[in-house]
C-alpha cells in the first residue's frame, strides 16, 4: 500500500477569516457614516440659536432644544443599529473561526509545531476575541474617515475658504503620522502576542508540576523565572501601548492646533480684525459658531481610527497567527475519531516492514485472532509506537499496517478502533466524573470492568464514588489506581482486541497478578491481547514474546 | 462585589502613588477638556457680540486665546501621561497579583495541588487576572475622576453661568448615569458570569481534546469531545449576544442622555439670555461645557459591560489568595534521623484510615523498603514524611522535630521525595536537571551515570538535547531516571523514593538502585517498593498491613 500522507487540510483556514461577517460589516459602516453626518445638522441648529441671541432675532428656546435633542436621538438610534450590525459581524466571525480550530484539532494525529494545548486554547479562546474590537471599532471608524472629513471640508469651504484651507492642510498630515506610528505598533504587537502564548504554556507546565517544584525546593526559582517572563511581557505590552498612546497624542495635538487656528481665525474675523477668508468679507456669527462646532468633528473620525489602531494591529497579529497554525496541518488522524460500527473481519493485526514515525525499524509482526502477545525490548525500542501504529493513531514512516485482513485506511480506521480496548502509558483524565471517564459514552458492564481491574474498593473509598471529579493526571488516585482505572476503561466495552502499554507498571506483585488475570480473562473470552511490557512475569503468561531490538 | 473591592485594595496597596497620580491626571484631562470647549464657545460668542457692538478693538483676545492653546496642548500631554502611568501601574500590579496566585498554589496542600487541573488553573491565572486590569483602569479611576469632574463643573457653571443651568447639567448627568449604570450592572453581572463559565468550559474541553486526543480517538470520542467543546461555545455565543445587546443599548442610552442634557442647557441658556439675565457668551459656555461633560460618561459603558467578568474573576482570585497557614519558624535541629511513632494516616480527603499504629526508624546509610498491596498506604506514608500529608495520630519526627514544625526551605534541603508521578518540564536536559540545584556539567553527567542515563543522553545529543512539553521525546523509563537524577542533585540526608524503578527492566533497575546508593552512601533511603528488584536492594523490608 502506498503511504500517502493526507493532503494538507484545506479546511484549516478559510481563505478569508473575516468573510462570514462581510455583509454585516458593510451595513455597520453605512449606518455609522449616516449617524456621524447628523452632527452638522445639530451644529446648524446651535449656530442658528446662538446667532439669534447675538443678533436679537426671534428664536424659540423650546424649539431649538427639541430639534437639537430630536436629531441627537436619531443619531443615537442610528449608532445603535450600526453597532448591532458590527457586533453581529464580530460574533459570526469569531464563532466561525473557533469552530474551524476545534474541527481541525479533532483531525490531527499529534500536536503540530504551532504549540501545545495551552497555546492553541489561548488562540481559540482569548486571542480570537481580539477580532471583536477590530470589527466593532476599527472597521466603522475607517468607513467614517473616508466620508465625514470630506463632507465637513466641503461645508467649511462653503462658508469660508480660510477655514477650509486650515482643515485641508492639517488633515492629510494626520494619516501620514498615523501610518508611521501604526507600522511600529504592528511590529510591537506581534511580539507581544507571541509572548502571551509562551507565557501560557510556561505557566500550564509549571502548574502541572506543582508537586515536583515544591519537593525539589524550586518554588523560589520557578517564581523568579515566571516573574522574569511576566516582567518581559509587561515591558512588551507597554511598548505596544506607548506607541498607541503616542499616535493618539500626536493626533490630539494636530486636532487641537487645527481647532485653535479655526477658533482664532473665526474670533478675529468676528471682531472685525480680519476682512478676508469668507466669500462675503467677514464670517457671520452663525457661520463662525457653525464652523467652530464642525472643526473638532473633522478630526474625530481620524482620532477614532487612531484609538482603534492597536485593535487593528492586534487583529492582524491574530490573523497571522491563525495562518501559522493552519499552515502546519501535521499528520492527520486516520478516520475521524468518531463512533463507528465495528469493522468486520478477524481480530488480527500485522505490521509489515513498518518504521515508526521517529524512524525506528520494526520487525514484521503478525498477530492472529485470540492470540496473546507481549512486545518487549529496551526503553525506546518502539513498543509504544508499535501499539499506536496498530490503533491507526500514528502513520508508519514506511511499511504497511494490516488489520482484520485489510490495509488500515482512513475509511476503516474508526470501525477498527471500535473493536479496541486501549491502555496508554500515561493517562490524561478528562475534566468530568470518574464514571464519565470510565464509560466514555459507550455501553457496557461497569461492575464487571471495575472487578476485572480490581478497583471496586478504590472507587468505593473515593469521596463521591463514581461521581468524584478527576484531576488531570488522575488527581486523588495513586499511580497504580489510575493505571487500573485505565484498564477498567479498556475492558469496559468488551473489546475484541486489547492494546496495553505497560499494564502492570506501578502495581505491587499482588495487584499486578490481579491485572494480569483480568487481561487473561479477556483473552479467555476470545479477545486478542497485545501488551508492551517490561514485566517478565506478564510476558511469560503470553503465548508469544516479540522482541523489539535495537537501541534508539 | 466585595471581592472586587478586595482586589482593588490590593492593587492600590501595591501601586498607590502611581495610581493616585494617574487618577489626578485623569481628572486634569477631563477638567481641561470641559474648560477648553466651554472657553472656546464663550470666546467665539463673546467675540461675535463685541464685533456686532463695534467693540472689537477693545475686546481682550490674547488671554482667552492663550488659554485655549494652553488647554489644548496641556490636555493632550496630560492624557498621554495619564494613559502611560495608569496602564503601567496596573500591569505591574497584575504581575504581582499573578505571582502571588502562583505562590499560593505552590503553598497549597498536596491534595489540592494534584487536583489542580492545568487547564483550569491556567484559566484562573491568565484570564482572570487579565480581566482584573479593568478594575482600576475602566472601573474605579474613571468613576472617581468623572464624579469629581462633575462636582467641579457644578461649581463652575453655578458661578459663571447660572445655578439652574448648573443643576440641570450636572444633576441630569449624575442621575441619568446612575440609573443607566445600575441597570446595565444588574443585567450584565449575571450574564457575563455565565458567559465566562461557558468560555472556560470551552477552553478546558479543547485542552482535554488536544491532550487526550489519542485516547479519545481509540474510543471513538474525538468527534464527541469536539461536540461538547462546541456546545460550550454555543452557550457562550448566545450569552455574548445578549451581553452585546445590553452593552449597545447602554451606549445608546448614554448618547441620548448627553443629547438631552446639552439640548436642555441650550434651551435654558437661551431663555436666560432672552430674559436679560446672562450674556450670550455664557449661554454658549453652558452649552459647550454640557457637550464636553459627555466624556465623563463614556468609560461607564465599558465598565458596565465588563463588570460581571471582573466581579467573577475577582471572586476566584481573592479566594485563591486567602491567607495561607503561616509557615513555622524556629530552630532547625542538627540531626535528620527519621523516627515514626504510632502513626495513623487517613486517605486523602476522607477520614477513612489507610494506615494505623505504624512505628519505625531509619538510620543514616540504611535502605528501608516498604512493601504492601496497592492502596496500603505506602505512597501516603512517604507524602506524610515529606510534610505533604497530615498525620492523623502519632508523630513523624526528623532530628527530633515533628515534620510539620519544620520550616519549608530547610525541610526540602534535608529530605527529597521522588513522587510516584513526576513531571519533567520543557527545556534542555541540563535545564530540566538544574531546576533541582545549581550544578556544573560534570556533576550532571555524574548523576546521569548513576541512573544509567549517560549513554542515552549522549545518544540524544548531550546535555543540550531538548525535552518537549510534558516530557515529550523521552520514554517513560527515561523520564523516570531523569527524575531520579534530579532528586540525586539535591544531595538530601533522607531520600524517599516512591516506586523508583517504574518502567525499567530488571537489569537496569538493579544498576540504577546500586548507582543511587553509590552516589549517596551516607543517606537514609526509604523506598515504597513494588518490585522484587527494589526489595532486593534494601537492607531491611517492612511489609504494611
Amino acid at each position: 500500500m502506498a503511504q500517502t500522507r493526507p493532503q494538507p487540510a484545506a479546511f484549516l483556514v478559510a481563505p478569508d477569516l473575516l468573510a462570514p461577517g462581510r455583509v454585516l460589516q458593510r451595513r455597520a459602516a453605512t449606518l455609522s457614516v449616516l449617524a456621524a453626518l447628523l452632527w452638522p445638522l445639530q451644529a446648524a441648529v446651535v449656530a442658528w440659536a446662538l446667532g439669534a441671541l447675538l443678533t436679537g432675532a426671534e428664536a424659540s428656546p423650546l424649539l431649538a432644544a427639541l430639534v437639537f435633542a430630536g436629531l441627537g436621538l436619531l443619531r443615537a438610534g442610528l449608532g445603535l443599529l450600526a453597532e448591532a450590525s458590527a457586533q453581529a459581524a464580530a460574533e459570526v466571525v469569531i464563532a466561525d473561526a473557533r469552530a474551524r480550530i476545534v474541527a481541525a484539532e479533532a483531525r490531527r494525529a499529534a500536536e503540530g509545531r504551532f504549540g501545545g494545548a495551552g497555546a492553541i486554547a489561548a488562540l481559540a479562546g482569548e486571542k480570537l476575541e481580539l477580532l471583536a474590537p477590530y470589527l466593532t471599532r476599527y472597521a466603522p471608524a475607517s468607513a467614517r474617515v473616508r466620508v465625514v472629513p470630506l463632507v465637513i471640508l466641503a461645508l467649511a469651504f462653503w462658508h469660508s475658504w480660510a477655514v477650509g484651507v486650515v482643515l485641508l492642510v492639517s488633515g492629510p498630515l494626520i494619516p501620514l503620522f498615523m501610518a508611521l506610528i501604526g507600522m511600529a505598533a504592528k511590529e510591537a504587537s506581534a511580539r507581544q502576542m507571541a509572548e502571551i502564548g509562551t507565557l501560557n504554556d510556561f505557566l500550564v507546565e509549571r502548574l502541572s508540576a506543582l508537586v515536583d517544584i515544591r519537593l525539589l525546593g524550586a518554588g523560589g526559582a520557578v517564581q523568579a523565572g515566571f516573574a522574569a517572563q511576566a516582567g518581559d511581557l509587561r515591558a512588551r505590552t507597554m511598548a505596544v501601548l506607548r506607541v498607541a498612546f503616542l499616535s493618539s497624542t500626536v493626533l490630539e495635538l494636530f486636532a487641537a492646533i487645527g481647532v485653535a487656528m479655526v477658533a482664532v481665525y473665526v474670533g478675529f474675523s468676528l471682531l472685525g480684525a480680519l476682512g478676508f477668508g469668507a466669500w462675503g468679507g467677514a464670517v457671520s456669527p452663525q457661520a463662525g459658531i457653525f464652523l467652530l462646532l464642525l472643526a473638532p468633528e473633522f478630526y474625530q473620525p481620524l482620532r477614532d481610527l487612531s484609538a482603534a489602531w492597536h485593535d487593528k494591529a492586534a487583529a492582524t497579529a491574530v490573523i497571522e497567527e491563525i495562518e501559522t497554525w493552519g499552515a502546519d496541518p501535521g499528520p492527520q488522524l486516520r478516520g475521524s475519531g468518531g463512533a463507528a460500527a465495528r469493522l468486520a473481519g478477524p481480530a488480527s493485526i500485522a505490521l509489515l516492514g513498518c518504521q515508526t514515525p521517529a524512524g525506528v525499524a520494526l520487525p514484521d509482526i503478525r498477530i492472529a485472532p485470540g492470540e496473546r502477545v507481549a512486545l518487549v525490548g529496551a526503553s525506546g525500542a518502539g513498543k509504544t509506537s508499535a501499539l499506536r501504529l496498530m490503533a491507526g493513531l500514528e502513520l508508519p514512516a514506511a511499511g504497511q499496517v494490516v488489520v482484520a485482513g485489510q490495509g488500515l485506511t482512513g475509511d476503516n480506521a474508526d470501525g477498527w478502533r471500535a473493536r479496541l480496548g486501549w491502555m496508554p502509558q500515561a493517562p490524561h483524565f478528562l475534566s468530568g466524573s470518574l464514571r464519565q471517564n470510565l464509560t466514555l459514552g459507550r455501553v457496557g458492564d461497569l461492575q464487571a470492568a471495575l472487578a476485572t481491574a480490581a478497583v471496586g474498593e478504590v472507587v468505593a473509598a473515593m469521596p463521591q464514588g463514581l461521581a468524584t471529579r478527576l484531576g488531570e493526571t488522575g488527581g486523588g488516585l495513586s499511580g497504580g489506581e489510575a493505571r487500573r482505572i485505565t484498564l477498567a476503561r479498556a475492558v469496559y466495552g468488551a473489546p475484541d482486541l486489547i492494546l496495553a502499554d505497560e499494564p502492570t507498571a506501578d502495581l505491587d506483585a499482588a495487584t499486578a497478578r490481579i491485572v494480569t488475570e483480568g487481561l487473561l480473562a479477556q483473552a479467555a473470552r476470545g479477545a486478542t491481547l497485545i501488551v508492551a511490557t517490561h514485566d517478565r512475569q506478564l510476558a511469560a503468561r503470553m503465548d508469544r514474546v516479540i522482541e523489539l531490538g535495537g537501541a534508539p | 462585589m466585595t471581592a472586587l473591592w478586595t482586589v482593588f485594595a490590593m492593587i492600590l496597596r501595591d501601586q498607590r502613588s502611581a495610581l493616585l497620580r494617574g487618577a489626578a491626571l485623569s481628572l486634569v484631562v477631563l477638567v481641561m477638556g470641559v474648560a477648553l470647549l466651554g472657553l472656546s464657545g464663550w470666546f467665539i460668542t463673546a467675540a461675535a457680540a463685541a464685533g456686532l457692538a463695534g467693540m472689537g478693538a477693545v475686546f481682550d483676545v490674547f488671554r482667552p486665546s492663550a488659554m485655549v492653546r494652553f488647554l489644548a496642548l496641556g490636555r493632550a500631554a496630560a492624557r498621554y501621561g495619564e494613559r502611560v502611568l495608569t496602564h503601567d501601574a496596573t500591569l505591574r500590579a497584575l504581575e504581582s497579583l499573578r505571582l502571588r496566585v502562583l505562590a499560593a498554589h505552590l503553598a497549597a496542600p498536596h491534595a489540592a495541588m494534584i487536583r489542580i487541573r492545568g487547564a483550569q488553573a491556567l484559566n484562573r491565572l491568565t484570564a482572570d487576572i487579565d480581566a482584573l486590569d479593568g478594575v482600576p483602569l475602566r472601573l474605579v479611576l474613571p468613576l472617581i475622576a468623572g464624579a469629581l469632574a462633575q462636582v467641579l463643573a457644578l461649581a463652575a457653571l453655578w458661578l459663571l453661568v447660572a445655578p439652574g443651568v448648573a443643576l440641570w447639567v450636572v444633576g441630569g448627568y449624575v442621575l441619568g448615569a446612575a440609573v443607566i449604570f445600575g441597570r446595565i450592572a444588574a443585567v450584565s453581572v449575571p450574564l457575563s458570569r455565565r458567559a465566562e463559565t461557558a468560555a472556560q468550559a470551552f477552553r478546558s474541553r479543547l485542552i482535554d481534546l488536544i491532550r487526550a486526543r489519542r485516547d479519545l480517538a481509540v474510543y471513538g470520542r474525538l468527534q464527541a469531545q469536539a461536540g461538547v467543546a462546541m456546545e460550550a461555545e454555543a452557550r457562550r455565543f448566545v450569552l455574548r449576544r445578549r451581553l452585546d445587546r445590553a452593552e449597545r443599548w447602554t451606549g445608546a442610552a448614554l448618547a441620548a442622555l448627553a443629547t438631552v442634557v446639552a439640548a436642555g442647557a441650550l434651551g435654558l441658556g437661551m431663555t436666560l439670555v432672552q430674559a436679560g439675565r446672562i450674556e450670550p457668551g455664557f449661554a454658549a459656555l453652558g452649552f459647550f461645557a454640557a457637550l464636553a461633560l459627555a466624556e465623563t460618561l463614556m468609560p461607564l459603558r465599558r465598565a458596565a459591560a465588563d463588570l460581571g467578568r471582573m466581579a467573577d474573576a475577582a471572586r476566584r482570585v481573592a479566594r485563591d489568595l486567602a491567607p495561607q497557614a503561616v509557615p513555622p519558624a524556629g530552630e532547625v535541629p542538627q540531626g535528620t534521623a527519621l523516627c515514626i511513632t504510632d502513626v495513623t494516616l487517613h486517605r486523602p480527603g476522607t477520614t477513612a484510615p489507610i494506615l494505623s499504629g505504624l512505628s519505625l526508624t531509619v538510620a543514616a546509610g540504611e535502605t528501608l523498603a516498604i512493601t504492601g498491596a496497592s492502596g496500603s498506604g505506602k505512597s501516603t506514608l512517604l507524602l506524610a514524611v515529606a510534610g505533604l500529608h497530615p498525620v492523623a495520630a502519632g508523630q513523624i519526627t526528623l532530628g527530633g522535630l515533628a515534620v510539620r514544625d519544620w520550616p519549608e526551605a530547610p525541610l526540602r534541603g534535608v529530605l527529597t521525595l521522588l513522587p510516584q508521578r513526576s513531571a519533567l518540564m520543557a527545556g534542555t536536559v541540563a535545564e530540566t536537571l538544574r531546576i533541582a540545584a545549581e550544578a556544573d556539567d560534570a556533576r550532571l553527567w555524574q548523576v546521569l551515570a548513576a541512573v544509567q542515563m549517560d549513554g542515552v543522553i549522549r545518544a540524544k545529543g548531550g546535555l543540550s538535547a531538548r525535552i518537549g512539553p510534558r516530557g515529550e521525546g523521552v520514554s517513560g523509563g527515561e523520564a523516570r531516571r531523569l527524575a531520579l537524577a534530579r532528586a540525586l542533585l539535591r544531595r538530601p540526608k533522607l531520600l524517599l523514593l516512591d516506586e523508583p524503578t517504574e518502567g525499567l527492566d530488571d537489569a537496569t533497575a538493579a544498576l540504577v538502585l546500586r548507582g543511587i546508593r553509590a552516589e549517596l552512601p551516607e543517606v537514609a533511603i526509604v523506598i515504597a517498593a513494588h518490585r522484587q528488584v527494589e526489595t532486593a536492594a534494601a537492607d531491611r523490608v517492612l511489609a504494611l498491613r
